[in-house]
């Protein structure tokens, strides 16, 4: 319970974030589209990530956000903007599975990832079912 | 006689009672904040960039369209404009035009507003063009949720929404994506002309908008048309340290096209500084604004003011009659961003635009491309047509074309770094000044670069056929 209640306070306050804190702006910070273009014609989706918990620095999500089904050299990341995004092969690993891995690699440093949105398709940033 | 007394009593004292405050325009009944959820879908238009009868596209305005609704439509691009001459920048977009369109209503109109992202559309040079990006609308004619309709789309995403227009005024729109200084300084910025409900309460003969910006530019290896490419220098951007401070969009962009007006006309100007670092101080040489409405809002009013202040996404109107024959000229009254390109002229020898011109595609006279040469004339342009002309004959001081050929590098770097020395000292130099009725150059404290770049423009002036390069100042 006090966990949904957490979550649902998270996204409250995502969405009332000041000018250059909603969703999309966050998204728009790590949005590269050479990456999101390579990915989707490879079948790949993209997911953006909002980077929650205790500041962690630009090298320990770099180090983050490689291993199994996530595209090499697609990690886009925004200190300034709590922000990571990745491509990733759904057909290797799906984006629960994706979030619990690269969760449980930032545990030490007390951080943890929300997926806000993703993009399995060109001009479709959908949000993330949970 | 009791009875009377009384009434009498009573009408003294109706008389002394304070008469009722008028009514106030912007009582919350009167204000319409209903607007429902934004709409974004992954629907691309192809059509035509910017759509709309409200829409007009130059610095001459258009009349207000009489309907209550106005669908406005202003899709983003990338694309390379000229802000001066040779400087062609690698610019975002609302419109395709910088500035963007702008949009005129009225209080209590319906804007309906529609944008595609369409920044990933092939351009023709698409490799010096920046890479598809992440934009959104920010009006500040508008009172709704910025989390709601000022979102941020993808390349090929469409948003659309709608608000009621509840204040007269001149409102500046924007890029609102992070960095927005980015956006902003790019070129994504224009603005919405709302009228008060009955209209202005003065009547006009001409009306245009001026919109100042600041460009921040630093050239590249990259070639467009075989001239460097502009980018935004980033580090300028942040110390707020513009290259160019312009009047829509193009260094002395309406001192090549003045603006029309004749005498004894009335021109009512709406203002915008968009900055997005610098302020503006507004004036026409040579008029008195009769009216000032800060923020375009005639309850705002002010008389016979010399200039109007603006900081960053300040507005006004201002009026003012043309006295009499001659060229009023439109400048910023920190002189420092006048030099940088913020002049204009209003004339009455102007023919009137051409309607819906979009200034930057307007054709471009010869002009240097190596950066230095460049430099060199928009510096000269700013600081010595009142006294040289390029091809134009003789005016206060010589025709600068030919210059190289009469002088060598030397005697002239000499000249331009200490002119009052020069005149004590060297022969040539004291001949001409009596030539000149003893008319003196300015020292005009140039450094070693900026004396480097004048040359470079006059040995390239010099190397066009006779005739072909042209500048003459009017001030």
């Amino acid at each position: 319970m006090r966990a949904a209640v957490t979550v649902a306070g998270l996204l409250l306050s995502l969405q009332a974030f000041a000018c250059g804190y909603c969703v999309e702006d966050k998204i728009a910070a790590t949005y590269d589209h050479a990456v999101i273009t390579r990915a989707l014609a490879s079948g790949h989706h993209v997911v953006f990530f909002h980077v929650d918990g205790a500041p962690v620095s630009r090298a320990v999500l770099e180090q983050a956000a490689s291993g199994r089904g996530i595209e090499k050299g697609s990690a886009r990341i925004s200190p300034d903007m709590l922000t990571l995004s990745v491509a990733f092969d759904p057909r290797r690993i799906s984006l629960v599975e994706l979030n619990a891995a690269l969760d449980r690699k930032l545990a030490k440093h007390k951080a943890s990832l929300l997926a806000l949105r993703v993009m399995e398709r060109p001009a479709d940033l959908a949000a993330v079912k949970r | 006689m009791k009875k009377l007394l009384s009434l009498a009593a009573l009408a003294l004292l109706a008389a002394c009672e304070p008469s009722a405050p008028p009514p106030d325009a912007y009582h919350p009944s009167k204000i319409d904040l209903k607007s429902p959820p934004a709409k974004v879908t992954a629907e691309r238009h192809s059509g035509a960039f910017a759509e709309g009868s409200a829409l007009s596209m130059g610095a001459e305005l258009k009349k207000l369209d009489p309907s209550p609704v106005k669908t406005v439509r202003l899709d983003t691009t990338h694309k390379v404009i000229e802000i001066a001459p040779g400087v062609k920048f690698s610019a975002w977009t609302f419109g395709d035009q910088v500035p963007g369109p702008t949009v005129r209503a009225r209080v209590g109109d319906r804007i309906k507003f529609v944008m595609t992202n369409r920044s990933d559309e092939p351009a023709p040079m698409p490799q010096v063009v920046a890479a598809p990006m992440m934009h959104s609308m920010d009006f500040h004619a508008a009172m709704v949720s910025p989390q709601d309709k000022y979102r941020s789309i993808a390349p090929g995403q469409t948003i659309e929404f709608e608000f009621t227009a509840n204040y007269p005024g001149v409102f500046m729109y924007h890029c609102g994506t992070p960095m927005i200084l980015e956006h902003i300084a790019s070129g994504m910025y224009g603005a919405v002309i709302v009228e008060p409900r009955g209209g202005y309460p003065t009547k006009a003969d001409r009306e245009y908008i001026v919109i100042q910006s600041e460009f921040y530019a630093k050239p590249t290896k990259q070639k467009v048309d075989g001239a460097p490419l502009y980018v935004l220098d980033g580090e300028r951007l942040r110390a707020a340290q513009p290259t160019h401070t312009v009047f829509n969009g193009r260094h002395n962009g309406m001192v090549t096209s003045p603006l029309a007006a004749r005498p004894g006309e009335r021109v009512r100007m709406f203002v915008l500084n968009v900055g997005p670092s610098k302020t503006s101080s507004f004036h026409v040489v040579g008029t008195i604004f009769d009216r000032v409405w800060i923020e375009g809002n005639p309850d705002n009013q002010l008389r016979g003011m010399q200039t109007v202040l603006l900081g960053s996404s300040n507005s006004a109107i201002v009026e003012y009659l043309i006295p009499e024959e001659g060229s009023y000229i439109m400048v910023d009254h920190h002189f420092a961003n006048a030099s940088q390109g913020a002049i204009g002229l209003v004339s009455t020898e102007a023919k009137p635009p051409a309607k819906d011109l979009e200034h930057h595609n307007m054709p471009a006279s010869a002009t240097p491309t190596d950066p230095d040469a460049v430099a060199g004339k928009l510096a000269f342009e700013s600081k010595c047509l009142a006294c040289h002309s390029v091809g134009g004959g003789r005016k206060l001081g010589p025709d600068i074309a030919g210059v190289t050929k009469r002088r060598d590098a030397a005697w002239l770097t000499r000249w331009l770094k200490e002119p009052e020395k020069m005149l004590q000292t060297d022969a040539a130099a004291k001949a001409m000044l009596k030539e000149y009725n003893n008319i003196p150059m300015p020292n005009q404290s140039l450094s070693d670069a900026e004396i480097k770049q004048y040359l470079k423009y006059f040995e390239w002036i010099d190397k066009q056929p006779a005739g072909a390069v042209k500048a003459q100042g009017g001030h």
